[in-house]
């Protein structure tokens, strides 16, 4: 362990691009990106369940605001989404202390709005699907059960579902952090925002952003984890008993 | 309600599925304790009747009296409606449903799945509910298996559990829609034993089969349907052994 922290010395000795001041650039980057994206994901992951109930109610005042909802958002790239709130709250001028001031003033505001909105059209649409796919069978047994609407949506539809979109919620939520990459675009700085800085700084394209590349890998890596963990946890019912 | 009343009355039940009457005026009274069977070919309305008693059908005419409780309809613009969910929930709660298909929630334990709705829908400590599911899962030979899920286990275990999960409800009347149709033939002899011993205990029945021993041995009355009517209906050494009507004379006949 000693060796290789005085190799790792002796490399960023020798190194103008991987300083200690480059590095620490990196770290902030490291944590807004997590940050940005976390809470995005977990404001989104909120909204998205009562939205995935409403999409699947048969009202249709219910239904189709969220339906237009979801479509607008998946429809338009993210990068417009971003654009139109970090771009858009900023040329309204609003007046100095208020509210919407202090959150045009800071990209990470507009970001995290787009951001958040982004994920929860997503999000519905998959807890959507998993909630049409529940077996009509399982959903008879519970109305014959005595069930009301409510109890089986708690205790049938929704456990249900959310163990179908387990998968599909991880791929969302690496996604996420991919596309979390273009929040360097409103001066952000993120890990690409580092990356970039560091590139322009010393025009080392090659060390600059294969490193950050290898930041975003060890992250996804950690995402899959994470979720490959949960669903050996939840989805032990669809494993033959050994 | 005096302990003579019928658990199940249902009168002049007619069920229409757009241009095709399914059902067109069927009745049934199940006495305490009867056990019967519903049998005639597939096509004749016989699990359709069956699904009008709990309502997973909604009957176009017709009136359905659980323990002497009248399920009250309505009328509105797209027809005949349920006037009280409540009370539908409620009825339901006391007529347990074997399905063909199993259909155990498949997220949750073989346990779970039998304490599920004691818990939720009749509010049994959960305490008590484990302990009275232990016992029937033993009943129907699966206590071991409890902490299996539903794709663990064989279609004829799955379908034990079903009935434990019925029984755990302590049904008045347990309906039965065609519980060994879609099981191996090997496997369908243990779930005819259980349904078997259901009877021997004296349980009110209803069941929906092909399984012409079961009607035979079983039951105190058997029931042929044919195109949506009551066709020949008595106790099955009548019905079975001296069928007068030439279509179940027919639909009796070995096949070949």
């Amino acid at each position: 362990m000693d060796g290789l922290l005085s190799q790792l010395g002796d490399y960023l000795n020798g190194n103008q691009v991987f300083t200690v001041s480059t590095l620490a650039m990196y770290w902030q980057g490291l944590v807004n990106t997590v940050q940005l994206v976390f809470i995005a994901l977990i404001i989104g992951l909120l909204l998205s369940l009562p939205f995935a109930v409403m999409r699947s109610s048969k009202k249709a005042w219910l239904k189709w605001p969220v339906w237009a909802f979801t479509y607008l958002f998946r429809a338009t790239p993210l990068l417009i989404q971003l654009y139109i709130a970090y771009y858009g709250f900023a040329f309204i001028h609003p007046a100095e202390g208020s509210l919407l001031s202090t959150f045009s003033n800071n990209a990470l505001y507009p970001a995290l709005l787009a951001f958040t909105l982004n994920t929860a059209a997503y999000t519905t649409e998959i807890f959507h699907g998993a909630i049409k796919a529940t077996s009509r069978g399982e959903l008879e047994a519970a109305r014959a059960y005595g069930m009301s609407r409510s109890l089986m949506m708690r205790r049938i539809i929704l456990p249900s579902a959310f163990r179908r979109a387990l998968p599909t919620y991880g791929n969302e939520v690496i996604f996420m952090l991919h596309a979390s990459a273009i929040a360097s675009t409103v001066t952000i700085m993120d890990l690409t925002g580092a990356a970039y800085y560091v590139y322009s700084r010393f025009y080392t394209p090659f060390p600059a952003f294969i490193f950050v590349a290898l930041l975003y890998m060890v992250l996804s890596f950690g995402i899959q984890g994470l979720f490959k963990m949960l669903e050996r946890k939840l989805l032990v019912h669809q494993r033959p008993r050994s | 309600m005096s302990d003579t009343t019928p658990p199940l009355v249902v009168s002049n039940i007619h069920k229409r599925f757009g241009d095709n009457e399914v059902l067109r005026g069927l009745s049934l009274t199940a006495s305490k304790g009867d056990v019967i069977t519903l049998i005639g070919s597939s096509g004749s309305g016989k699990s359709t009747f069956l699904r009008c008693m709990n309502l997973l059908e909604r009957p176009d005419k017709g009136s359905i009296q659980v323990h002497g409780e009248e399920i009250r309809f309505k009328e509105s613009r797209r027809g005949r409606e349920l006037a009280d969910l409540r009370q539908v929930e409620r009825v339901r709660a006391r007529l347990s449903m074997v399905f063909q298909n199993f259909n155990l929630w498949s997220h949750m334990t073989l346990l779970q799945n039998v304490i599920e709705a004691p818990v939720h829908v009749l509010k049994v400590p959960k305490a008590e509910a484990r302990e009275r599911g232990m016992a029937l899962l033993e009943r129907v030979g699966l206590a071991e298996r409890a902490q299996y899920y539903p794709s663990q286990l064989s279609g004829g275990q799955q379908q034990r559990g079903a009935i434990a999960r019925a029984l755990a409800m302590e049904p008045e009347v347990m309906l039965f829609d065609e519980p060994t149709s879609a099981l191996d033939p090997e496997l369908v002899g243990d779930v005819l034993k259980v349904m078997r011993e259901l009877a021997d205990e004296g349980r009110t029945m209803i069941v929906v089969t092909h399984e012409m021993s079961f009607a035979r041995d079983v039951s105190d009355q058997v029931v042929f349907l044919h195109q949506g009517l009551i066709e020949e209906a008595g106790v099955p050494a009548q019905v079975l052994e001296q069928p007068t009507s030439p279509r179940l004379r027919q639909f009796l006949a070995p096949k070949h």
